[in-house]
């Protein structure tokens, strides 16, 4: 490997085959601060994972988020501000659109959603302290309101699927 | 996210009536007594070799252990401690970070549907570093691919800088108040990708990890850990050019 290996890595540079000393060790514990505050990692990232992990024990299949429409700034833990977020997902036999607003309380979420093609499905709203369910009508339309702010994945059981169900990936309300 | 991640096992787990919440044994969002995340290396003795303590990758392995027994305490600590690592590995690969976070999630729930069939308990932290990496790779794939279809105009070649990881000193290390850490920042970036890669993630872990880290990059064994190696002799040689010399 050595010469493969000078040749992807270019000439040896002095001091790289002597044991890590206290300097070295500053250096990266500087740069391991430098990196989270550069690049923090989104708050409720973990809550969510933990929460399409149950999720993922449900075998579902897990829709593909194709394109989130929010004002500037994050959708995620980032920034809340969810007023007039629309967000698409698909899956290769469904398209799921849904759009967030403030319920009327201000603290809970009305969420609208279409499902494509329009179908009578059954939707599940799954949060990690429990569950809700509705039906789309005849042009795919449903509605869920006063949900809690939190992780978030709605479940669509599919016509004539027998058992097949798809999920959207966790977000945050 | 279009994850190409393996198919589905089709696990000997009964379960597929089991509803999250309620009482169902789904994955706690509370935290428990957890091990502060990602020790700082700088708390690590120098030279001494931490067996008494069990590194990352020993408690990934016993996380998947517990939870084919059924027991997911261990699984939900490990996502809180190895989060950040996941997280840092996909944006490394140029993701944005609305992506990055399905990115992230989807990876650990490819850990539980595949957690009765990896084979190797020891390789966790590196499956799950490779999972994530190949995921983001994905993406970034694919969303040269759209933009390709989206593009009409043949003038418009924007696209390959688009989708090239951001290699700028850029306005992200605004952020950084700290002279110092200005400095390190940018010495960073005038090192080669792989090595800005490696060493982010190392300065994000544990001594006993970072082999796994640089395996899952696709570096050569030693290039960090037992010696100092490359990328971190690089960084310390362009240190050294802005008279950074001391760090203690």
């Amino acid at each position: 490997m050595s010469q493969k290996h000078e040749n992807a890595w270019g000439e040896p540079v002095p001091g790289e085959d002597e044991a890590l000393d206290a300097r070295d060790v500053a250096v990266l514990g500087r740069l391991g601060r430098a990196v989270e505050v550069v690049d923090p990692v989104p708050q409720g990232l973990v809550e969510r994972s933990l929460f399409a992990m149950t999720l993922a024990r449900l075998e579902a299949d897990v829709m593909e988020l194709q394109q989130i429409e929010a004002p500037a700034g994050s959708v995620r833990g980032d920034a809340p501000p969810l007023e007039a977020r629309t967000i698409t997902f698909t899956h290769e036999r469904l398209t799921v659109m849904i759009a967030l607003s403030t319920d009327d309380d201000g603290t809970h979420v009305r969420l609208d959603g279409w499902v494509a093609p329009a179908a009578t499905l059954v939707v599940e709203l799954r949060q990690p302290d429990g569950e809700r369910t509705t039906t789309a009508d005849d042009d795919g339309r449903f509605a869920f309101t006063g949900v809690d702010r939190g992780p978030t994945s709605l479940l669509v059981r599919l016509p004539d699927g027998g058992d097949v169900t798809v999920a959207t990936p966790v977000i945050e309300l | 996210m279009s994850m190409q991640l393996p198919p589905a096992a089709s696990s000997g787990r009964a379960v597929g009536s089991e509803a999250p919440g309620r009482g169902s044994p789904g994955f706690s969002t509370s935290p428990h007594e957890v091990r502060t995340a990602m020790t700082r290396a700088a708390e690590e003795p120098l030279g001494g070799t931490p067996d008494a303590d069990e590194s990352l990758g020993d408690r990934a392995a016993r996380a998947v252990l517990e939870f084919r027994e059924g027991r997911t305490d261990a699984l939900s600590d490990l996502v809180r401690e190895a989060t950040p690592l996941l997280w840092h590995t996909v944006r490394a690969q140029g993701v944005d970070r609305d992506v990055a976070d399905d990115v992230v999630q989807s990876t650990w729930a490819a850990l539980v549907r595949h957690a009765d069939t990896i084979a190797e308990p020891k390789a966790v932290l590196k499956w799950l570093l490779v999972t994530a990496r190949r995921a983001a790779w994905e993406t970034v794939r694919k969303g040269r691919a759209d933009l390709r279809r989206r593009t009409e105009l043949p003038d418009d070649v924007t696209e390959g800088a688009a989708a090239l990881p951001d290699a700028r000193p850029g306005p992200e290390a605004e952020v950084l108040t700290d002279e110092r850490d200005r400095i390190l920042w940018s010495s960073l970036r005038r090192l080669p990708a792989r090595c800005q890669e490696l060493l982010r993630l190392v300065s994000l872990a544990d001594r006993p990890d970072y082999k796994a880290i640089s395996a899952s990059i696709g570096m050569p064994v030693g290039s960090i850990g037992a010696t100092r190696g490359r990328c971190l002799a690089k960084l310390r040689a362009v240190l050294t050019e802005h008279g950074e010399a001391s760090w203690t």
